[in-house]
């Protein structure tokens, strides 16, 4: 593939609605406005992702305190179906990584995933996370219904190399 | 002359405070003082005290007082020079240059030396284009101070402008004779050589310019303009040799600038097709980043050399994603087989890339695959191409495609709000507009472009709402627009009031375009002493003979039409309800200003 070049924008009130946009044709489920007031405030936690300076991607995520731990979850990553395998996924999901490292206080990085969601599942695996749990009916109007828990553990890490 | 009413001592040098305070803008002291020499019995209708106390009311805003004094002041004293300056400076504050001559001149009557009300004479005079009466002015200007530097430009400007180029040229000589002392050139003394080069010129001696700034050129400083005229003298005497040296040195400085590649072909004596597309291809390896080199080739190349070079072009174009890449070639549009070349071209790309992401299905196998973003280009450009040839259905299909190809490039709205623009359906056009501004919100060009197509289908209120999202927060949208002279959106908005029938509104915003214009007049005034003490001559004279073709602007045509139209429109059918009535004369009104 010829060179393009590929980087990370905020989002912001101004292009708030590209993020919507892009969100309503990559994934199957609509997100409401609670969503979007979420994301203005998420700062690293929310990016664009720009390919030849157009949105093409986007990564949503948020901080996680149930079940006793401080985890990161990742509600939405995505990428316009022209724009697959040309690393822009890569790129989100290494700002995610990046951001717990540089955080330093996160036990995990979770996720959730259609079943059927193939390409999506091996994509994560290549970055450490593993399926620990399925949930049944966990979507409401898409078919199938389950979703995997996919999960990168971080706590591990830190003890084997414990100065990190 | 003195006034025929002396005061006495102490009365005088209270006069003379007026006068430093109006210089230093204390009126409220020089009310004072007027008032002390005015509540003297012997004094009450002292004249030229009554004169500065009303040109000292007219700068605190009290126009009418201003006027009564001042005539007042006038009569008491008509032959004194201080009561005539006062009022010609009272009308000049008020814009009624011919009067303000009038009075300047009754002023020198009675004392014709007087610096001071010469110049401001002289300035009122350039301003009225009164060249001759200038010149004149110029002359006693020069007589009085012959030490100064404005004095000769300003005399030598005089004779210029009226087209005597041979005294303009000898006082210019005379001038710099007497200068060329010291070796201290500066950028003022360079800005005057070439003021001086731009008289020869003008003059029509092209062989002595051409002398005259070979040997000046040591003394300018502003390089680029001195190569530019060198390779245009060189050019128009036909010394090929020279002009052509002088326009490649040019290039070198910026390959940008495709003025330059024209001259240099010109200088080359380069006639041939063939010969010029390989000047362009010597430049295209010289250059490899120059746009022109690359984009003028296809003026003129033909057949399958254009196929060629187009096709080159429009994949570099593609890949790299240049938006306005089909603006760049819409004037190679009047040749009907580059337009089907293109049109090919770009199916053929469309076909491949959709397949092997490639630009030709043929080379399958030969090096890496366009950018993933090609393909969306190349729909966006066959969007605007169909649209172009008015084949509105087509350009809807290549915009729907690149919609649903990136759904997050903004353009992509745009362009399918200007199909529909073009295909007649404003009410269409600015929906989608609406979409492209809602998408990026700190565009302003987008902005822009929303509330001129809200605008187009009628939505005043709307496109003022969507305006003043950039407009100074606490003002109205409309009036700070008026403020900042945006005269696109007061067109339109004429235009927009104009189709609604509210004819009064329409008349108000052609009437405020009018006002922007006198205001830009209006604005000369402060040139014609900057320019001539900071020795911006030749942006001065350009200035000048801007000013004087200034209605000559579309903006204004665009602005007189419906003013013209809406006038024509109410004289063959003249409003009849009441309502209509008072709507009219918010228009009449404007009228009398």
């Amino acid at each position: 593939m010829t060179r393009a070049n590929i980087e990370l924008g905020n989002v912001t009130p101004h292009n708030i609605k590209q993020l919507k946009q892009l969100n309503s044709v990559v994934f199957p489920v609509s997100y409401n406005d609670k969503f979007y007031k979420d994301v203005l405030e998420a700062g690293e936690l929310a990016k664009l992702a720009y390919y030849n300076d157009i949105v093409v991607g986007a990564v949503c995520c948020r901080i996680d305190t149930s079940e006793k731990s401080r985890r990161l979850y990742i509600m939405t990553l995505g990428c316009l179906y022209p724009y697959r395998r040309l690393g822009i996924g890569t790129m989100m999901v290494q700002h995610v990584l990046n951001y717990v490292e540089q955080d330093g206080n996160f036990d995990s990085i979770f996720l959730h995933v259609q079943v059927n969601n193939e390409g999506a599942i091996d994509f994560y695996k290549k970055f450490g996370f593993e399926i620990v749990e399925t949930k049944k009916h966990y979507y409401k109007r898409i078919e199938p219904a389950d979703a995997h828990v996919l999960q990168k553990n971080l706590r591990k890490v830190d003890q084997v190399n414990g100065t990190h | 002359m003195p006034s025929s009413n002396p005061l006495p001592p102490k009365e005088n040098a209270l006069f003379k405070r007026i006068l430093r305070c109006y210089e230093q803008k204390q009126y409220k002291n020089g009310l004072k003082f007027a008032k002390q020499i005015l509540s003297n019995p012997k004094f009450t209708e002292h004249g030229e005290t009554l004169a500065m106390k009303g040109l000292t009311l007219n700068c605190l805003g009290r126009k009418e007082e201003a006027y009564e004094h001042v005539r007042k002041g006038l009569r008491n004293d008509l032959r004194s020079h201080v009561c005539w300056h006062v009022y010609g400076l009272l009308q000049r504050s008020d814009k009624k240059y011919d009067e303000a001559i009038k009075c300047y001149r009754n002023a020198l009557k009675w004392e014709k030396d007087n610096i001071q009300i010469l110049r401001d004479l002289s300035l009122l005079q350039i301003q009225m284009r009164d060249l001759e009466g200038y010149r004149d002015t110029r002359y006693q200007l020069l007589m009085l101070r012959p030490t100064q530097r404005a004095s000769w430009i300003g005399y030598a400007m005089s004779f210029h402008l009226l087209e005597d180029y041979k005294n303009a040229l000898n006082i210019l000589e005379t001038f710099l004779d007497q200068q060329q002392k010291g070796n201290n050139y500066d950028y003022e003394h360079s800005e005057l050589l070439l003021y001086q080069n731009l008289v020869i010129q003008e003059s029509g001696e092209l062989q002595q310019a051409l002398m005259h700034l070979e040997n000046s050129q040591d003394q300018i400083v502003d390089k680029l303009t001195l190569k530019e005229n060198l390779g245009d003298l060189n050019l128009r005497l036909q010394r090929y040799e020279k002009a052509a040296r002088y326009y490649e040195e040019l290039i070198r400085r910026n390959p940008e600038n495709t003025f330059y590649y024209k001259k240099l072909i010109e200088a080359r004596q380069l006639t041939d097709t063939y010969d010029i597309l390989n000047f362009y291809t010597e430049y295209a390896e010289l250059y490899p980043r120059a746009m022109p080199p690359q984009r003028l080739p296809l003026n003129i190349a033909t057949d399958d050399q254009f196929v060629k070079l187009v096709d080159k072009y429009l994949r570099k174009g593609l890949r790299k994603g240049v938006p306005p890449l089909f603006v760049d070639l819409r004037s190679l549009y009047s040749d009907k087989g580059k337009v089907e070349a293109i049109e090919d071209l770009m199916m053929q790309y469309a076909d491949a890339l959709k397949q092997i992401g490639k630009f030709n299905a043929s080379e399958v196998n030969n090096g890496p695959k366009e950018p993933a973003s090609a393909l969306l280009w190349v729909y966006y450009y066959l969007a605007q191409h169909f649209d172009y040839l008015e084949q509105t259905n087509r350009a809807l299909i290549y915009i729907d495609a690149a919609i649903e190809h990136t759904p997050t490039l903004i353009e992509l709205y745009v362009t399918k709000g200007r199909i529909y623009k073009h295909a007649g359906d404003p009410q269409e056009a600015f929906k989608w507009l609406d979409e492209a501004q809602g998408l990026d919100t700190a565009d302003r060009y987008i902005n822009s472009k929303c509330a001129k197509y809200m605008l187009r289908a009628n939505n005043v209120r709307e496109a003022e709402e969507t305006c003043a999202k950039f407009t100074r927060e606490g003002v109205s949208a409309m009036e700070n627009l008026n403020e900042m002279q945006c005269m696109w959106f007061q067109t339109e908005c004429a235009l927009a009031y104009q189709r609604l029938g509210k004819y009064g509104e329409a008349l108000k915003k052609c009437h405020e375009i009018d006002r922007h214009f006198s205001e830009i007049i209006e604005d000369q005034f402060d040139f014609h002493t900057y320019c001539m003490r900071k020795m911006t001559l030749r942006s001065y004279v350009g200035l000048l003979r801007l000013e004087d073709v200034l209605r000559g602007h579309p903006f204004y045509f665009k602005a007189a039409r419906c003013a013209i139209e809406v006038y024509l429109h109410l004289f063959d059918e003249p409003l009849k309800d009441e309502n209509a009535e008072q709507e009219l004369s918010t228009g009449r009104t404007l009228l009398l200003f």
